[in-house]
């Protein structure tokens, strides 16, 4: 079998019988995109690194599993973003959060933040804007961030995103709407610094 | 807005309201320009993550990713092998070889003070010969076998008797 020209779904299927090659060429394929989802949750370079490496051994074992009603790559990062939740849950436990956090947290603050009129990403490089995001999205709390990523990037419904991060669907809406306005602010304001 | 109209605008932009309430929120909005504004920039914002959502690349080469993912795997594997069963002579070596030689070394030891302390009946009830000194008698010695049924009794004369009185052991049965 030539690993490299095989599709996704060979390349499954070899690896379900024990073929480690098959399975390598599927970790080459899609580690990036992995990688870049843990890295959009956690924020951390080397926790990204190490949760995307759990996330693909647990890939090997649970290989069974996987019956072919996603795309192997939706699956696997379903795989990561689990791993990450977990991961930002410890955190959570240990970590103290500001009095902003909290009042970030029950809500109500994003009520006071005036309407951005104009887009504020409009006229800018695809790389810009880009840079721009992260450093939004770096400013984001945990919760807001990860309710922003799952939605937004994983296309995932308020109802999924509640069962994935353990809420309500209320708190995911209102984490939703406090994170794109918190978004919208901070990319006027970087727009205006630049 | 309250917060539930403005959350009401967020919902009828991700598609996640019933077709009525959707087509009421949507003609509200029009006619309102608050609501109006918060759309437009819930839209701007969803628009710019979607075209630029964060991209990253490993900062590990592939053989040093892969490496680690191997590693973890194949112990993985090595601890879910299943271990084969051990042989007898394996099982005898490890377990009944040593604990008879524990075994025999406790019996010896136990034989030995036995021995050493087990009273005259107890050796008679063995059948031993046993051979006793009744001091009492003055120099009288007897010597029994359960098992021929025989006592010989010796009595030596003591110093300043008449050795012509008692010159043989005798036989009592």
């Amino acid at each position: 079998m030539n690993h490299s020209s095989a599709d996704d779904e060979a390349l499954v299927k070899a690896a379900r019988q024990g073929d480690l090659a098959a399975f390598e060429e599927l970790v080459f394929r899609h580690r990036d995109s992995l990688y870049a989802r843990a890295l959009s949750l956690t924020r951390h370079e080397q926790d990204a690194v190490d949760l995307s490496q759990e996330a693909w051994v647990k890939g090997w074992q649970r290989l069974a599993q996987f019956q072919g009603e996603s795309r192997f790559a939706t699956w696997m990062t379903r795989i990561v973003i689990n791993l990450c939740l977990d991961h930002l849950r410890r955190q959570k436990r240990h970590r103290t959060d500001s009095i902003e956090e909290l009042e970030e947290e029950r809500g109500g603050v994003e009520r006071h933040m005036p309407v951005v009129n104009l887009n504020p990403t409009a006229g800018l490089e695809r790389a810009e804007l880009r840079k721009k995001i992260d450093a939004a999205l770096g400013q984001l709390t945990p919760e807001h961030r990860t309710v922003l990523v799952l939605h937004e990037f994983e296309d995932m419904e308020y109802k999924a995103v509640a069962a994935a991060v353990g809420c309500s669907v209320g708190t995911v809406m209102s984490r939703l709407y406090y994170a794109r306005r918190k978004m919208a602010a901070l990319l006027a304001s970087a727009r205006e610094e630049s | 807005m309250n917060p539930e109209e403005q959350l009401k605008v967020q919902a009828l932009l991700d598609g996640e309201l019933p077709e009525r309430e959707a087509r009421e929120t949507l003609s509200w909005t029009q006619r309102d320009s608050a609501a109006a504004g918060l759309l437009a920039e819930l839209k701007n914002t969803r628009q710019a993550l979607a075209q630029s959502g964060p991209r990253a690349g490993l900062p590990e080469s592939r053989e040093f990713f892969w490496s680690k993912i191997e590693r973890e795997i194949q112990r993985l594997e090595l601890r879910l092998t299943p271990r084969p069963k051990a042989s007898l002579a394996v099982v005898l070596r490890r377990w009944i070889l040593p604990a008879a030689a524990v075994g025999l070394v406790i019996a010896g030891v136990a034989a030995y003070f036995h021995g050493r302390t087990a009273p005259v009946e107890a050796l008679m009830d063995a059948g031993a010969p046993v051979v006793e000194t009744i001091l009492a008698d003055g120099d009288a010695t007897i010597y029994r076998d359960v098992r021929e049924g025989t006592t010989l009794v010796w009595f030596s004369p003591a110093a300043g008797s008449d050795p012509a009185r008692n010159p043989k052991p005798n036989a009592v049965n």
